[in-house]
């Protein structure tokens, strides 16, 4: 089977749903493969993935420093939907700063980005999987 | 291009799911015109008029899909079990669409590849 590009949705926080954890997972598992990610969109309560102030235990999963470790070692765009990202508190320095807030939470490798970019993946991969 | 479906499933106002699927599709049909729109199960409560959801401190997203046919998405199918189910009538809801039944449903829903569902 020729190699595929993917594209992931991923709409669920990094803890308290399975969600993220499957996308991950399944991010993994099409590389592994020889399959192509081309791109994670992070929308609804998935935006929560960007959140740099996640602190697990020392002996629990880090999702969002996984994804972090994933798409730098893959060269993935983690999209985060910039509206979507606003109303739940992950910024970056620009938003927050426009915003008046006091610190940001929200740094490369994700970036806040518009559904246009959700639109062109939706359109475009050979395959959108959504979590 | 990928043609995709827009599958709404869920009642608006207990979750943002709703909302953010219409943003999702308003969005998305900047970019192409071979969209359709489903409404099934719950979802059809996203077109109830007359909702009042500031009392449960949520945004009136409903009029919003009433941009739909100004956005040329007029692929619009209403699961018609679920309205049934709901004692909901189709000429009653916040935008015209084509009832289906179960088999034209999933017939319909086929074609298309890519299936986004909120």
């Amino acid at each position: 089977m020729s190699a595929l590009r993917f594209a992931l949705l991923v709409q669920g926080p990094p803890y308290g749903c399975e969600a993220s954890a499957q996308a991950l997972l399944f991010a993994q598992a099409l590389l592994a493969r020889g399959h192509r990610l081309s791109q994670v969109f992070f929308y609804q309560g998935g935006v929560y993935n960007a959140n740099g102030y996640v602190c697990p235990a020392s002996d629990e999963v880090d999702l969002v420093a996984q994804w972090r470790a994933l798409a730098l070692a893959q060269g993935i765009c983690l999209d985060v939907c910039v509206a979507a990202a606003q109303r739940r508190g992950v910024l970056d320095a620009a938003e927050a700063q426009e915003a008046g807030k006091i610190g940001h939470n929200l740094s490369a490798p994700f970036v806040l980005s518009g559904l246009g970019q959700l639109a062109e993946a939706a359109l475009s991969a050979d395959r959108l999987v959504q979590f | 291009m990928n043609k995709i479906a827009f599958v709404f499933r869920t009642a608006p106002h207990g979750r943002a799911t709703g909302r953010e699927g219409l943003d999702a599709l308003l969005a998305t049909s900047a970019f192409s015109e071979d969209l359709a729109v489903f409404f099934v199960e719950d979802g059809l409560y996203q077109l109830l008029p007359e909702q009042a959801p500031a009392q449960v401190l949520s945004r009136d997203h409903a009029p919003s899909f009433k941009l739909l046919p100004l956005y040329d998405i007029e692929q619009i199918y209403f699961c018609q079990d679920s309205l049934t189910a709901r004692g909901l009538a189709a000429d009653s809801l916040l935008i015209p669409g084509q009832p289906l039944a179960a088999k034209a449903l999933a017939d319909t829903l086929a074609q298309y590849p890519v299936r986004l569902m909120f």
